[in-house]
């Protein structure tokens, strides 16, 4: 695939599987979605964290803190 | 010299294969025009009429046992493939992760879930339920998926802390609330007319429920939907509806001169149990002259009593004091099939379909040639 093909998709996939509904979310100006999520590599607890904040656990103080995991859906094969 | 035509034992001999110490001889059949001058041997279904029988042993619904007796090995054979490999089933197909945040990574769990032995209604199976084609036109994919070809699951399972669990428990399974992933844990969601073939007792579902998916700890949480479609063996071991389907030839043991005594004994233990009988030599046979019997009335001897069960391990041949007493062989044209189902048919309708299935290819190959003679 060539670069000027690719889109960032902004669907989000429905419970059901397989058909995507085309509704585009707005990351940037969402004001209850500017806060990211992230998981504590020390105590696995979801951090909530705005942009520009130490990047810190406000439960434990773990200063490693993993991505979540995509909200997309993923297909599979089962072979 | 005239032909004289082959004695019943003669017919006999020319069905066994034989089993000596460190060889094995007669393997192929000779019951095919020219090789006995004189005789006709080609084939005629009446002769096969005649001569073909089934025997069943055993008939459950997971496991079957039975004979072919009187056929070729090509069409034992043909079935024993056709069953593991041409009859339909329903399985996972396609797994669409919503989330998967488990130790197991997403395409292992996928293939794990494929691998999962469905049961259903047998009317909805076998008859309601259709192929599935992949559209040519990939992004029609979507519009491909109708109620008599794909059945949609779900699996929803999230694992969390269990708070009544007492203080200083170990147990995963008791300390937190869905620690394990079990098979029964998969949603059947009927659409359309699934409904009606599968309900209440006809509802999809594992066949065997504990089968351990994954295990979670808490936070960890599996969220998926799954496609079944039908599918054949040919095209993945998870649509095969056997676990083994698989045949032996019949043992033979013939015991040529008797075997008496303390040796007898010995010669049953070279067996498994239930193979060689001990009986009492009778006071007939003892007076019996050239039959090896006389002056041993009342000695035990040894007899063939149910060669079926035999492993053919050629114990016995290793032994000296049996050399020339005893003749081990299979019967070339005695098929003992086991089949064991994984439960979405019966295991004697599998080989009844693939009967079915056979005479299907044969009808379809007689359609080509036909053509192509004209």
């Amino acid at each position: 695939m060539s670069r000027e093909q690719y889109q960032v998709p902004t669907g989000s996939p429905t419970a059901d599987g397989g058909s995507f509904k085309v509704a585009p979310r707005d990351y940037v100006s969402g004001s209850s979605d500017n806060t990211m999520h992230y998981l504590c590599g020390d105590c696995a607890a979801r951090v909530p964290l705005d942009k520009g904040a130490p990047i810190r656990c406000q439960r434990c103080g773990g200063r490693v803190l993993y991505k979540e995991r995509t909200k997309r859906m993923v297909q599979f094969e089962a072979r | 010299m005239p032909h004289k035509p082959p004695t019943q034992e003669e017919l006999e001999r020319r069905k066994i294969v034989g089993i000596h110490e460190e060889t094995i001889t007669d393997v192929s059949s000779s019951d095919y025009p020219w090789t006995y001058p004189g005789e006709d041997h080609s084939w005629d279904i009446e002769a096969f009429k005649r001569n073909f029988r089934i025997e069943f042993h055993q008939n459950d619904p997971f496991e079957a046992s039975f004979s072919l007796i009187g056929c070729d090995a090509s069409i034992a054979n043909a079935f024993r493939r056709i069953m593991i490999a041409d009859i339909p089933t329903l399985a996972i197909e396609t797994v669409f992760i919503n989330n998967n945040t488990s130790v197991i990574q997403d395409e292992v769990l996928a293939h794990r879930l494929g691998l999962i032995p469905f049961k259903g209604g047998k009317e909805g199976l076998h008859k309601f339920l259709k192929w599935w084609r992949r559209p040519e036109d990939e992004s029609q994919i979507n519009n491909s998926y109708y109620d008599f070809n794909t059945v949609s699951l779900r699996l929803e399972v999230k694992c969390e802390h269990n708070e009544k669990a007492a203080p200083g428990e170990t147990d995963p399974t008791k300390l937190y609330k869905h620690a394990h992933v079990y098979a029964r844990d998969i949603e059947f969601c009927p659409v359309g007319r699934q409904e009606k073939y599968f309900s209440g007792e006809n509802a999809i579902a594992p066949v065997n429920p504990d089968i351990l998916i994954a295990k979670l700890r808490p936070g960890q949480e599996i969220s998926l939907s799954m496609h079944m479609h039908k599918g054949v063996g040919s095209d993945h071991a998870k649509f095969s509806p056997v676990a083994t389907a698989s045949y032996r030839l019949m043992p033979v043991i013939k015991i040529e001169r008797p075997i008496l005594g303390k040796d007898a004994e010995k010669f049953a233990k070279c067996f498994p149990k239930g193979v060689i009988g001990l009986e009492k030599v009778t006071k007939q046979e003892a007076a019996q002259k050239g039959s090896g019997y006389e002056g041993h009335e009342g000695e035990v001897k040894a007899v063939v009593v149910d060669p079926m069960r035999d492993t053919v391990s050629r114990e016995c041949l290793r032994h000296p004091e049996f050399k020339d007493k005893v003749k081990l062989g299979r019967r070339r044209d005695h098929f003992i099939f086991l089949v064991e189902s994984t439960g979405q048919w019966e295991s004697d309708a599998i080989f009844l379909e693939a009967v079915a299935h056979l005479k299907k290819k044969a009808q379809d190959l007689e359609k080509q040639v036909i053509n192509m003679v004209r």
